[in-house]
């Protein structure tokens, strides 16, 4: 800058804020550029208000505001923000809320948020229940309780961690921390339209298949053989229904579970009225003109049913956490104790989360996951979570079946005890138990 | 005249990005910036849009030209920086050479969109009401009746953008079978001829540089060479992720240019605006946080999966929320200077209005977003 046009001064209207340059001058009332202010005759006014020129001052830029950098907004008290209005998502509220009275949470739920437990899906029709009777407690209810904000029938549909922001179908929410529990939703193969196959895997989709059998006996068609599929089956059939299972495998719970005991299982089934397709896949789910599924499988088999229930299985949606960056491995990836994501002051539980790289989709070690991020959240010191596999209770009930520990495929089920009613078997390495399981019970058990 | 309406090869060979950015800067700076008062109270720019048009920032978007989305998105966002209007009307343009070029028809995706990406014709869309009619938000305005050699269109509709006699829109109608009820829907392309009628629209209270007429069509007939889709909602569904991601460049570059608002009073007044929120840092944290998830986007225009659309759904609504804060702080922190009629603040905030209330509005925008999301079950 050459030492002449540093010389130009500045004037501040005080009225207003205009500024006269002497360098710029203001033609529009007959400045020429380059006229000093003190040449500027007494009457002249503010181009923009009309003030005096006595109403001018000496304007000096003070430092402004870096045009360069940008500053996200990160220390404003939003609170604590969860996604999720499953058992995962209230059981970081009460967590958090057990532990400070005060701390902001805000609910964001896709559904009704209604608290029910999950595990009675698989056994509730046989015994009658209705949608209002498992509701264990109202969504508003336990949110007044909890001194809960809560967002009902709300979509998270983007997130920017840089800027701890949420964006839902109802606006874009702020938070200091973002807790993750959106759950797992059921896989659909191409082949099974979504118009015309039911899944359950939560109140209102139970509710659904509820109404879709009211009105008497039906033909249900169930795909899949895994947990799912084989609780709903045994309890559809017991609530009066004529179920027929169709799996890839040649067993039900193939992959879980050795041949020796899936056997007893498929046996339990014929008393119990659940026929079992083995090796079929299905390859088209139409609808024909008496409203009837029409299920074709490549064993070149046809089917006819008037509910078809896909249970091929559960996948956590990828969109959120894909779009936000978020590490993302058959799951939402957490750090197996502090359960934070990728991202700061992100964390993710349930259904929802892969813990080295697989998914643990069991309702036991939410309530720890829960508290562990709530420990964290509120910076309390807690020893982290720490994973055990659960003991894992299959709701047949004309075979029960119960497995604990970390059952490998690499290792083989060895007999431990077998007799009609029961089978149990072990897996072990260098000699310890590994994993252990329960086939069927004696009946002097039945009683308790 | 044959000459004149072929591509000026050497012009386009010159639509580097560099070369198109630093046109498009020169042009929203200059006359673009010096006419934004004048095209919100009515004025019409087509000068500019030409200028606009021969710096390639109204046809680097399609395939012809390197499918470059993310630059016709930065091209939209600098020259809305400096008049929304303006925004909107590249926007309406660049929509109008998609349905062009992705048409496939000989006569449309030749010459004539040669002249129409480089400026030199316009044209506008017509599609707000079909787009809300396929969502099931309202009714189709525009009715089609099959005649020989194609159809005959009849119907109102009450407001389209960027056109003019002698000018051309995209539009859909419903075709109508004997009993008239619908069929299916035909996009074609409207070449507003002495056939139709372009009545005079109620006065808005902003934007009015836009050429935004009422269209009356009575027997309307369209041939073979007018001929976008037939059926249309296969093509809608195409293109519908990059007719809504094109609009994010006109809603940050109004909330861009509100940001330079509240930046240009900070020396003054920076001492009492502290005290407001929305501070200009903590915006443009937003606003680059916004266009970075647009450029990705920008990249894979018609990937056609259901996240994708999420996604450009999500970015679009996040454009309308900014330019509505933003634009709301830049008059806050200019107070009575930005509150005079001839001030950039208070003419942004009525382009952030628009910009939140043109299709897709931000309340749709949400609607379409729930119900991509829900899950599908049997009836």
């Amino acid at each position: 800058m050459n030492t002449i046009v540093s010389e130009w001064k500045q004037y501040i209207c005080r009225a207003c804020g205009v500024i006269y340059d002497e360098e710029a001058g203001d033609p529009d009332s007959g400045l020429a550029p380059g006229t000093r202010f003190a040449d500027i005759p007494d009457n002249w006014e503010c181009p923009l208000c009309g003030v005096q020129k006595s109403d001018f001052a000496p304007y000096e830029p003070m430092g402004a505001a870096s045009s360069e950098e940008s500053v996200a907004i990160t220390t404003r008290e939003t609170g604590v923000v969860i996604v999720g209005g499953g058992t995962a998502g209230w059981a970081v509220a009460e967590a958090l809320r057990a532990l400070d009275a005060d701390v902001p949470i805000t609910l964001v739920t896709a559904c009704e948020g209604d608290r029910y437990r999950k595990p009675e899906l698989s056994v509730a029709l046989s015994q009658n229940k209705t949608a209002q009777s498992m509701i264990a407690e109202a969504a508003s209810a336990a949110a007044t309780r909890l001194k809960v904000r809560l967002l009902r029938n709300t979509f998270a549909v983007g997130l920017s961690p840089s800027l701890y922001q949420l964006r839902t179908t109802s606006g874009p929410v702020r938070y200091t921390h973002l807790v993750l529990a959106q759950g797992a939703c059921p896989v659909m193969p191409h082949a099974l339209p979504k118009d015309l196959c039911w899944r359950i895997n939560d109140l209102v989709m139970w509710s659904g298949v509820q109404g879709a059998l009211a009105s008497g006996p039906k033909r249900i068609a169930v795909i899949g053989a895994g947990l799912i599929g084989c609780e709903l089956a045994e309890d559809f059939a017991r609530a009066g229904h004529s179920v027929t299972v169709l799996d890839v495998n040649a067993a039900p719970l193939t992959g879980l579970l050795p041949e020796k005991a899936s056997a007893r299982l498929l046996s339990s089934w014929t008393t119990a009225g659940v026929r079992y397709k083995a090796r079929s896949r299905v390859t088209s789910i139409t609808r024909n003109h008496n409203g009837e599924r029409v299920i074709q499988t490549t064993n070149g088999e046809t089917l006819h049913a008037d509910l078809v229930l896909s249970a091929t299985g559960l996948t956590t949606e990828p969109q959120l956490a894909r779009a936000a960056g978020l590490r993302f491995d058959n799951g939402i990836v957490v750090d197996s104790h502090t359960l934070q994501t990728s991202a700061p002051d992100i964390y993710a539980l349930g259904d929802c989360i892969s813990l080295d790289g697989a998914p643990c989709r069991f309702i036991e070690p939410i309530a720890g996951q829960a508290e562990a991020i709530a420990h964290a959240v509120l910076k309390r010191p807690h020893p982290g979570y720490q994973h055990q596999p659960p003991v894992l209770r299959v709701k047949t009930r004309s075979l029960p079946i119960l497995m604990r520990g970390a059952p490998s495929r690499d290792l083989q089920w060895e007999v431990v005890d077998e007799d009609e009613q029961q089978l149990s078997m072990a897996q072990y390495r260098d000699g310890a138990v590994t994993a252990s399981l329960k086939v069927g019970q004696r009946s002097l058990e039945l009683a308790t | 005249m044959e000459s004149a309406m072929l591509a000026d090869n050497a012009r386009v060979e010159r639509w580097t990005d560099d070369a198109v950015m630093a046109n498009v800067e020169r042009i929203s700076d200059g006359p673009l910036k010096a006419a934004a008062v004048r095209i919100d109270e009515g004025y019409y720019p087509l000068d500019i849009m030409t200028a606009l048009g021969q710096a390639g920032a109204l046809g680097v978007h399609l395939d012809r030209h390197g499918a470059r989305v993310g630059l016709s998105v930065d091209a939209m966002q600098r020259a809305s920086r400096a008049c929304g209007a303006t925004g909107f009307l590249m926007w309406s343009h660049d929509v109008c050479g998609l349905y062009m070029e992705q048409s496939g028809n000989p006569a449309l995706s030749g010459a004539r969109l040669d002249a129409h990406a480089e400026g030199r014709t316009f044209g506008g869309t017509a599609l707000s009401n079909p787009m809300k009619a396929f969502s099931g938000i309202e009714p189709m305005m525009l009715r089609a009746t099959r005649v020989p050699g194609g159809y005959r269109i009849n119907g109102t509709l009450p407001w389209v953008s960027h056109i003019a006699t002698g000018q051309y829109c995209g539009a859909i109608a419903g075709v109508e079978r004997d009993d008239g009820s619908v069929s299916h829907e035909v996009m074609f392309m409207l070449d507003c001829d002495e056939r139709v009628e372009l009545r005079p629209c109620p006065v808005f209270s902003g934007m009015e540089g836009t050429s935004t007429w009422g269209v009356r069509l009575k027997d309307y007939f369209v041939g073979e060479a007018q001929i976008i889709a037939d059926p249309a909602r296969p093509f809608i569904a195409r293109i519908r992720p990059a007719f809504i991601l094109l609009q994010v460049g006109m809603a940050l570059g109004v909330s861009q240019g509100a940001i330079d608002s509240s930046l240009e009073v900070e020396p003054m007044l920076g001492h009492v605006n502290r005290f407001l929120s929305d501070r200009p840092n903590e915006l443009r944290a937003e606003l680059d946080d916004a266009a970075q998830q647009a450029q990705r986007l920008a990249r894979t225009p018609y990937d056609g999966s259901k996240d994708y659309l999420l996604e450009v759904l999500d970015v679009r609504a996040r454009g309308s929320e900014l330019a509505l804060r933003a634009a709301q702080a830049s008059l806050l922190h200019q107070g009575a200077r930005g509150y005079l009629m001839s001030a950039a603040p208070q003419r942004r905030i009525r382009e952030s209005h628009f910009v939140a209330i043109v299709t897709p509005a931000l309340k749709h925008l949400r609607f379409e977003m729930a119900r991509l999301c829900k899950e599908e079950f049997p009836a």
